[in-house]
């Protein structure tokens, strides 16, 4: 039942008060293949050639920083952040990266860790590089409260940047369903038409938020060290 | 619905677990209780309709209901859900649609491609770990091949020593047949000899005997001889005239 147009934000499927909506988080595990056999099948062909795709850009984007297996947190990042938001475009299903609790508790740990480990172990190169190569000694200052204040409000431009396009695509959806309800037969099949490219422009928003969101930590990360 | 994959594969197949507890060594592999212990294969993936519903469903019901019953049920429940609004048509509903239509056409269109594709990867990777077999398969055959080869050049050495053997027979057979040759002629040659010499004794005595005859008969010719042999000379002599 819509008692606003954000309710359908809203965590309300209960049991004994409980919000059972969060379950579908962990929906995206059931997409995980399985690696039973010797021969893969084509789901985890998929998956394989995705993951080593993501693999090489990250690997690329770390430079000197890269050990052994620093892109499997970006990784499952990506998949875990993919999953949640193109499952959302579902029916019925509660798509949870729309909640800023949500996308806060994944970027606020990881910029909070990334960041704690330069400034107590590379003070010198984290204060270093606030400020590029070449600036006149004037602008030094300015240079430095400007780039401060852009490094402490990164975990919120990470976690808004993913709910504010969550957030929107679902309300566009669900504007324009709502007028279907009591709507002529053939006004419906207009509908259905720009539904439907709503759709592909939201699961493409649900891939590039993952990927962007996933780049931008690696970026963040590289820049610690 | 993984009991069904577990009921269907009948009673000779057994779960991961006690297949690599049972595994054993690798020289009791041939010999080893193929029935109890059977290496776990993997079997086809379970029929299904309209994508989701498993194709044991529709066989469950086609004895009662025949082939559209399960479809009349799916339509007539769908029906009776809108039609008391138990299931209400609001906003989800046609998001709903459109993503299914979405869903379609994108399996419609980009289906079968992807699926080539995605195969063409497993063949490769199959392809991959037979290579090994495959190409000890391929080695193993082509030793056999040259095998052959040899053996059939060996036999090839048997014809080349009979070969030589006859040209060392001829050979002797050349050196055998000279050899008669001139002991033949050396005999001949000695026995020319003696018929020579013999040839030679005999003209030597008769001419020697000649002479003597000779030289005795004239020495023997009295003077009364010689002329009653002149006296009948002439008479011939001239009877032949008149003639």
């Amino acid at each position: 039942m819509m008692t606003n147009l954000f309710s359908i934000f809203d965590p309300s499927t209960n049991l004994m008060n409980l919000p059972m909506n969060w379950i579908s988080t962990i929906l995206g595990l059931l997409f995980i293949p399985y690696s039973f056999w010797l021969i893969p099948n084509r789901h985890f062909i998929m998956w394989n050639f995705i993951s080593k795709k993501l693999h090489n850009e990250f690997k690329t984007l770390l430079k000197n920083n890269y050990f052994n297996g620093s892109t499997f947190i970006f990784i499952s990042l990506f998949f875990f952040i993919f999953f949640n938001n193109f499952l959302g475009l579902f029916p019925y299903i509660f798509t949870s990266t729309s909640h800023l609790t949500m996308s806060l508790s994944l970027s606020m740990p990881l910029w909070l860790s990334f960041m704690l480990y330069g400034w107590i172990k590379n003070t010198n190169h984290m204060f270093i590089h606030m400020i590029p190569q070449g600036t006149p000694y004037i602008l030094m200052p300015f240079m430095v409260i400007i780039e401060t204040i852009s490094n402490i409000i990164r975990p919120g431009t990470l976690a808004v940047r993913l709910t504010a396009n969550m957030i929107a695509g679902h309300l566009l959806m669900t504007l324009l369903s709502k007028t279907g309800t009591n709507m002529s037969f053939y006004m419906i099949i207009i509908l259905i038409f720009i539904q439907i490219m709503l759709m592909i422009l939201e699961s493409a928003v649900a891939i590039i938020q993952s990927y962007v969101i996933t780049i931008l930590s690696t970026l963040y990360y590289s820049e610690v060290n | 619905m993984l009991s069904r994959v577990a009921l269907r594969s009948g009673a000779s197949k057994q779960t991961a677990c006690t297949a690599l507890v049972a595994r054993g060594s690798a020289s009791d592999v041939a010999t080893h209780d193929q029935k109890t212990f059977a290496r776990p294969v993997r079997g086809e993936p379970g029929k299904v309709r309209l994508g989701f519903i498993p194709e044991e469903w529709f066989q469950f019901f086609h004895s009662k209901t025949g082939v559209t019953g399960p479809y009349t049920f799916g339509v007539g429940l769908a029906t009776y859900l809108c039609s008391k609004e138990i299931y209400v048509m609001e906003h989800e509903y046609y998001s709903g649609l459109s993503l299914l239509v979405m869903v379609y056409v994108a399996h419609v269109k980009f289906g079968p491609k992807l699926a080539a594709w995605l195969d063409k990867e497993v063949e490769a990777t199959e392809n991959e770990w037979n290579e090994g077999r495959n190409q000890t398969v391929k080695a193993l055959e082509d030793a056999i091949e040259g095998e052959k080869t040899e053996q059939w050049r060996a036999q090839g050495q048997e014809l080349l020593i009979q070969a030589k053997k006859e040209n060392v027979l001829l050979q002797l057979e050349a050196a055998y047949r000279e050899r008669l040759m001139y002991a033949y002629t050396e005999v001949k040659r000695r026995l020319d000899y003696q018929l020579e010499k013999s040839n030679v004794e005999r003209r030597l005595a008769q001419k020697h005997m000649v002479d003597w005859i000779v030289s005795n008969v004239t020495k023997a010719i009295t003077p009364d001889q010689e002329k009653q042999a002149l006296d009948r000379c002439i008479a011939d002599l001239a009877s032949l005239a008149r003639k």
